[in-house]
């Protein structure tokens, strides 16, 4: 993958998320962590390589069939990225747009058949009694979570996570973090995740993953992945 | 590194203010230098100004007992013609209320083709950005005398006027709102496999909507001021009275009507401003 001014963003990178896996990548700014994510999300284009999700290359797909496809995969923002002026509760069943394409969604109303499970999910992520609030009136950990509950509207097989704690205080970073591991052990699904603290990649990941310069600087089980790697990613720091 | 760099900014900091010790008269000099130079431009320009217009301020002196006695014979504002006043101040109204809703709904979708993060192809950028130019560069005014030379006089070619300047004025600012919206969510609604219709519905639109209307109602408020204006070039309305009276010296009636004009402004800005406050 290469910048427009044809600098190297990603080299080589041969990654594998398995279902029920929490996998985060690790890596100082402008180590190409973001932009591996908006590449397998297809909101940037790699310029070679290809991008499997649940079978499919998105990075050859197009048009309606990108479309499609996008289906098997949710992404959860540094900001919530809610529309801020609708209620919690319209922001969680946006999420169902994909498979509820009608006249009455296209000309801007909401699937109502699809409400009753978007409650479902606000309770799920512990947010159930803020449905009718408007989002612009949540803190940083209910907006995430909200986020999350609209990530997992739309069935994916696939969370992207980009640094999804950045602007939360250290209390609210674990409690999302802890939400992203249950949903990858129970609820089976794959979640990669980007993170800038090694501490809550080691404690709730099942494989960190160091992207230095673009390049994999190695792809270890949690457990294994010490201060010694860490140093490795951020040593021009550290000099 | 971050030791070096320390080093290097201490002694930058350390080089900049010796370099400022020693260069501090001359510097100051300059300064003052170029503070009387601006003023003096600024005065020649004012100076030039005053020559340009003629202004004559002994003529207000002069001018003070012709003014004095406008006032005297305008005095008391002709209030048994009240009733004869109410249709042009409806039409005022109407004119302002016509020019800018059709202003809005031409306004609008050339706005999401001249807003260049939203824009289905470059073509239709340039062509609505052309468009929006046009009919902002032209003043209301113009187009009224184009208007009532095609449709004749009445208000139709002064709401006609309004409608096609605020296209310009609107489709601008619109568009402005548009490209300065945040654009997280919709990425976020793009990733959920909804359609470009969608997207558009369920994002841009609650995103830009309460700017949208602010800036409809502060057009309407610029229309209302506008339309009086028309009115003088034959556009109806209270402006259209307004001459009409001058003309004939019914000064009463010019107090009368002027007196409309002000309550119509200030309801329309009071009423405009609570509006926007409520969408805000």
């Amino acid at each position: 993958m290469r910048y427009p001014n044809g600098k190297l963003a990603l080299d080589g990178v041969d990654l594998t998320v398995r279902a029920g896996e929490l996998v985060t990548i690790l890596g100082s700014n402008g180590s190409g962590k973001t932009t591996l994510l908006r590449c397998i999300a297809r909101l940037q284009d790699p310029t070679e390589g290809q991008v499997l999700v649940a079978g499919q290359d998105l990075a050859r797909l197009n048009g309606e069939a990108l479309r499609e496809a996008r289906l098997a995969l949710a992404m959860v923002f540094q900001r919530a990225n809610l529309v801020r002026r609708r209620s919690v509760l319209a922001n969680v069943a946006s999420g169902t747009l994909g498979r509820r394409r009608t006249l009455w969604t296209t000309l801007g109303g909401l699937p109502k058949e699809e409400l009753p499970m978007a409650r479902e999910l606000l309770r799920k992520v512990g947010v159930e009694r803020l449905g009718a609030q408007r989002a612009d009136t949540l803190s940083g950990g209910q907006a995430q979570r909200a986020a999350i509950a609209r990530a997992l509207a739309q069935r994916p097989k696939l969370i992207l996570a980009d640094e999804p704690v950045a602007s939360l205080d250290p209390e609210a970073a674990e409690e999302i973090m802890h939400l992203l591991r249950q949903l990858a052990v129970e609820s089976g699904l794959a979640v990669l995740s980007v993170l800038h603290q090694p501490a809550l990649a080691q404690r709730y990941s099942h494989r960190v993953v160091g992207l230095r310069d673009g390049v994999v600087a190695f792809d270890l089980p949690a457990d294994l992945c010490g201060d010694q790697e860490i140093a490795l990613l951020y040593k021009d720091l550290a000099a | 590194m971050s030791v070096d760099g320390t080093a290097l900014d201490i002694a930058l900091r350390s080089s900049r203010s010796d370099a400022g010790g020693e260069a501090q008269p001359k510097g100051r000099l300059g300064r003052r230098l170029l503070v009387v130079l601006v003023a003096l431009i600024a005065a020649g320009v004012i100076a030039q100004a005053f020559y340009v217009v003629q202004a004559r301020p002994e003529d207000l002196v002069t001018g003070a007992h012709g003014m004095a006695d406008l006032l005297s014979r305008a005095m008391p504002p002709a209030w048994s013609e009240f009733g004869d006043i109410l249709w042009p101040t409806l039409e005022t109204i109407d004119l302002a209320i016509f020019g800018t809703l059709f202003g809005v709904l031409m306004a609008a979708p050339l706005a999401v083709l001249a807003a260049s993060n939203v824009t289905p192809a470059r073509p239709l950028y340039y062509f609505a950005r052309g468009v929006i130019a046009l009919t902002r560069a032209v003043p209301d005014l113009v187009w009224a005398l184009l208007f009532v030379t095609a449709v004749g006089l009445g208000p139709f070619p002064g709401a006609l006027a309004l409608s096609v300047h605020s296209i310009g004025m609107l489709g601008r600012l619109f568009s402005e709102v548009i490209e300065d919206m945040d654009f997280g969510p919709v990425e976020a609604l793009t990733l959920t496999g909804a359609s470009r219709l969608q997207v558009f519905t369920h994002a841009v639109v609650p995103g830009v909507l309460p700017s949208l209307l602010g800036i409809s109602l502060y057009r309407f408020d610029e229309n209302l001021r506008s339309s009086l204006v028309l009115g003088f070039v034959g556009a109806g309305g209270l402006g259209f009275r307004l001459l009409t009276a001058m003309n004939l010296f019914q000064y009463q009636t010019v107090s009368l009507l002027l007196i409309a004009t002000f309550v119509l402004v200030i309801a329309a800005e009071r009423g405009s401003a609570l509006l926007r406050q409520q969408v805000s």
